[in-house]
């Protein structure tokens, strides 16, 4: 009976460790991310990528990891580069899951980082594109709280743009928060958090 | 299930076996490392096993090491940003002290780009000077996508007509093409000193490429220039725009689904009031009316993407202008009724292999009446085309197809006297291929040639056509062009005689750029030699002309064009100049002579300022343009003489009242110069012997423009400014 036990605890180890490759993966991904090795990041969540070939989030993160590097960035020729590797793990993303709601959100940055670059030449052009997808994730998954930070955040800068008036984009943010305080992860290694980001949006653009 | 006793010695095997696969007995270490071509280490590319998650990122001396479990043959594969990806297929027990070399991706903006004669305006290319936002805020366009090609260099000032003349050739020698398909009448017909202007609205195009010469072999039958345009698509949102203007309005709307999506528009303009307000120098029975709508469908398939484009419009008017040889004016009518559809469909055959099939059908009528004599005209037209594209690598492409242009061409002429009835058919067959070879970043060369098959004039043409470039710097490149073009003479010869062949000229070009965050420097200097022109034996081509191909002539010059919107901060401004130097016989030019619609400076500039604090753009532009030719019979000689020097300063401001509303106010030649654009001479000598003349002035010589358009989106962010 002794031995029967230890072979049953044994084939349970074993059945998580074979899951446990890509946790082990995703684990060190993070870590590397967390640790400011965001590129050897990407670079692992691109392998990963291309081992769990039915699964969206390494590419998600991959090209998350490209659009973040994106913002701020100088060189164009870089630029360029960068927002087309995520364009296209973001297209793998998209083909595994429909509608995500996350995905969505990554695409709306993802344009919005060539607005950072030169809002002169791409404001005009894509803001249609980048509030349709933020009214799209809106629509999907209205209690989402990065969705509901990033349409806030977007419609904050158009309505500063207009000098129109901010206040009700500050209460979207403040319900941001606590739909980030309240958040419980969809999945394993799902994206969440956000909290701290939203608090400091709302410091910058509402002031108190 | 629980196991029994009777599984325990399989069970114990699989965990032996997993045992051991955990603590690395069979463990094989990768290593090598990764270089550019030169040598030079890169960090940060990424080496993995295919399908595994056996993999390393490279430190800073470019050197990797992993272990794996995996035995037998694999494939490892090193990437990097902007370098193609390294693929090697191979047992892993040999895969130690590797030395990958990767190639740089020619894929990437750092490419030179075959540049000469092509200018592009769209949003990522790099050889780009015009944003597609800029035909609609250009000052002096007025919202003409034409408008806005005439500021580039390499275009004439011939403000009486609006359509383009591109270096020494006439209008009717630069070809219109949407999304590769052919554009049979791209302008809206007007009459004597009344410009057109293009007839399809610019907010439907997100990519302009005009070239002025040197041009790929897939495009045929135009001797000067072709302008190329493509269609948005996917539209950004559903949404309703209303547009209230001085003189008329317009609706649109846009519909959004899954795969597809529906836009439409309408317009209604009618110059009446304006001319009421404003009277001009023309006797209008009957001011410029024009009714138009389109509409345009896509659909995405999985691989490919359907358009289907039509568009219907109607104008009409009737006045009587000035003339010198008749006391009570010259009586015009027309209307024209206009049909346009093109439809297309681009799709992936695999992942080396792309198509594109379309076709469009034209069907133009005009009724005309001028001094009582009625010309009624009417043009069916058609082009069909298939288009391969094959990816052998990056580095080497394949692009081949065939075409065919059909054109059914019927005038009625009709006086108190005559009836008359004439016309042709005319189908030309053609094939093109080009190969496109990148050898680095810094040299490419695209070589190509057309074959054309005329049936009116059982004709075969050949041109061979192939371009250069070479970059000479991080951000410079010099690029040169060598081609043959043919063109059919148009309508209005070919109604009256079929017994002609083709019109040929040869470009050679020169080009150098430099293009730098934001600014962009373009000179260029061609030479286009001209032969086979159409003459004939009097001043109106009719059936008792002598037609023959007797003409030639050359065209020379050079062309200089500055962009920058870097230097002053929210001002963008662009300078252009192009000098030009030519003579042509042709038509009933008694000797080889300079043409009147062709002059030697043309400088153009366009100042556009966002001031953020007013939510304005305020935009300027300015035309300077030499004199051009005319005869004056009172001197020997033949377009000996020249007009003075043409000027125009166009003001324009949008205002933003908010994300939905804009005001937008135009005004044309604010200080309202007196242009002359030529002199029409009496027919007849005055008593001393003198032919008198009467100078050809612009209908007015101001024009304002007052808009408020007003878009209607879910989420409130979209507005018309780029279809101003």
């Amino acid at each position: 009976m002794k031995k029967i036990l230890f072979i049953l605890f044994t084939v349970v180890t074993v059945s998580s460790f074979a899951q446990s490759k890509y946790q082990q993966g995703m684990e060190k991904a993070f870590e590397l991310w967390k640790s400011d090795k965001s590129w050897e990041a990407a670079n692992l969540f691109e392998r990963i990528a291309q081992a769990e070939t039915d699964n969206w989030l390494p590419p998600f993160y991959a090209a998350q990891i490209n659009v973040f590097n994106s913002f701020g960035e100088k060189d164009k020729e870089k630029m360029k580069a960068q927002i087309e590797k995520a364009r296209n793990f973001l297209n793998d993303a998209k083909a595994l899951t429909e509608n995500n709601p996350e995905v969505l959100v990554l695409e709306a940055q993802l344009l919005t980082a060539w607005v950072v670059y030169d809002g002169q030449q791409y404001g005009m052009k894509l803001s249609p594109r980048i509030a349709e997808l933020y009214k799209k994730a809106f629509e999907i998954a209205p209690e989402n709280p990065r969705v509901v930070l990033g349409k806030a955040q977007w419609d904050i800068g158009t309505a500063k743009f207009f000098n129109q008036p901010t206040d009700m984009y500050c209460d979207d943010i403040r319900k941001a928060i606590e739909l980030f305080a309240a958040e419980e992860p969809a999945g394993e290694y799902y994206p969440q958090g956000g909290g701290e980001y939203a608090e400091q949006v709302l410091q910058e653009n509402c002031g108190n | 299930m629980k196991p029994t006793l009777l599984q325990l010695p399989s069970l114990l095997i699989v965990f032996i076996f997993l045992i051991a696969a955990q603590s690395g007995v069979a463990q094989t270490t990768i290593d090598g490392i990764v270089t550019e071509r030169n040598g030079t280490p890169i960090e940060g590319a990424n080496v993995y096993l295919e399908g595994t998650y056996d993999g390393v990122t490279t430190d800073v001396e470019g050197k990797f090491s992993f272990q794996t479990s995996e035995t037998g043959v694999q494939t490892l594969i090193a990437s990097y940003l902007s370098f193609e990806s390294f693929m090697m297929a191979a047992d892993v027990s040999q895969m130690t002290n590797l030395n990958i070399r990767l190639r740089e991706d020619v894929n990437s903006l750092e490419t030179v780009v075959i540049s000469a004669g092509t200018l592009e305006a769209s949003d990522n290319s790099k050889v780009s000077v015009l944003k597609p936002l800029d035909v609609v805020t250009t000052a002096s366009a007025l919202g003409d996508f034409v408008g806005a090609l005439q500021t580039l260099p390499g275009t004439t000032t011939v403000a009486e007509d609006g359509r383009l003349f591109v270096r020494g050739g006439d209008a009717g020698e630069t070809q219109i093409f949407i999304d590769g398909i052919r554009v049979f009448t791209p302008y809206t017909p007007t009459t004597n000193n009344i410009p057109t202007r293009g007839r399809y609205s610019p907010f439907l195009f997100d990519g302009i490429t005009f070239s002025t010469g040197g041009y790929s072999a897939e495009y045929g039958q135009a001797l000067s220039s072709v302008l190329l345009l493509n269609t948005i698509d996917e539209p950004d949102q559903e949404k309703t725009d209303i547009a209230l203007m001085s003189v008329g309005g317009g609706v649109g709307n846009t519909q959004k689904w899954e795969n597809s999506s529906l836009s439409f528009n309408t317009s209604y303009i009618n110059l009446a009031p304006y001319i009421a307000a404003f009277p001009d120098r023309n006797d209008w029975e009957k001011p410029f009316e024009a009714l138009a709508g389109e509409t345009v469908f896509r659909n995405k398939f999985k691989s490919g993407l359907l358009k289907v484009y039509a568009a219907f419009d109607t104008s009409n008017f009737e006045l009587t202008q000035e003339d010198i040889n008749l006391p009570e004016g010259l009586r015009f009518k027309l209307k024209n009724y206009n049909f346009y559809t093109n439809a297309g469909y681009a799709g992936d055959l695999n992942d080396s292999w792309k198509f594109q099939v379309g076709g469009s059908f034209t069907r133009a009528q005009n009724n005309i009446t001028v001094q009582g004599d009625d010309i009624d005209n009417t043009e069916n037209s058609a082009h069909f085309k298939v288009r391969f594209r094959k990816r052998f690598s990056n580095r080497f492409k394949l692009n081949f197809g065939v075409e065919q242009f059909l054109t059914d061409y019927v005038e009625e002429f009709n006086s108190d006297f005559a009836t008359t009835r004439y016309g042709f058919n005319n189908g030309i067959s053609a094939a093109f291929a080009e190969i496109d070879l990148i050898f680095s970043r810094k040299f490419a060369v695209k070589i190509g040639a057309r074959g054309e098959y005329s049936e009116l004039f059982d004709e075969f043409t050949f041109s061979p056509r192939t371009s250069v470039a070479y970059k000479t710097g991080k951000n410079s490149q010099v690029s040169v062009a060598y081609g043959d073009f043919y063109q059919q003479p148009l309508n209005d010869v070919l109604k009256f005689n079929q017994d002609l062949e083709a019109r040929k000229t040869q470009h050679y070009i020169l080009n150098y750029q430099y293009v730098a965050e934001n600014r962009i420097l373009r000179a260029e200097a061609y030479r286009k030699e001209y032969s086979n022109l159409v003459t004939f034996n009097n001043e109106f081509p009719g059936f008792e002309s002598n037609f023959a191909n007797n003409g030639d002539g050359f065209a020379q010059g050079f062309d200089f064009f500055w962009r920058d919107n870097k230097s002053i901060k929210n001002v963008d401004y662009w300078l252009s100049y192009s000098f030009l130097d030519t003579e042509r016989m042709y038509r009933d030019y008694p000797v080889s002579a300079t043409p009147s619609f062709a002059n030697k400076h043309n400088l153009n500039t366009v100042v556009k300022w966002w001031i953020n604090d007013w939510k304005s753009q305020i935009g300027f532009s300015h035309t300077y343009s030499s004199g051009r030719t005319y005869t004056n019979p009172n001197r020997p000689g033949f377009l000996q003489e020249k007009t003075k020097a043409y000027n125009s300063v166009s003001f324009n401001w949008a205002y933003l009242i908010s994300q939905q509303k804009i005001l937008y106010f135009s005004v044309n030649n604010v200080f309202g110069f007196n242009n002359i654009n030529g002199y029409q001479y009496a027919s007849t000598a005055d008593a001393n012997g003198n032919f008198n003349r009467r100078a050809l002035t612009p209908a007015a010589d101001q024009f304002f423009f007052i808009g408020f358009f007003w878009t209607i989106s879910e989420d409130g962010s979209d507005n018309q400014l780029d279809n101003l």
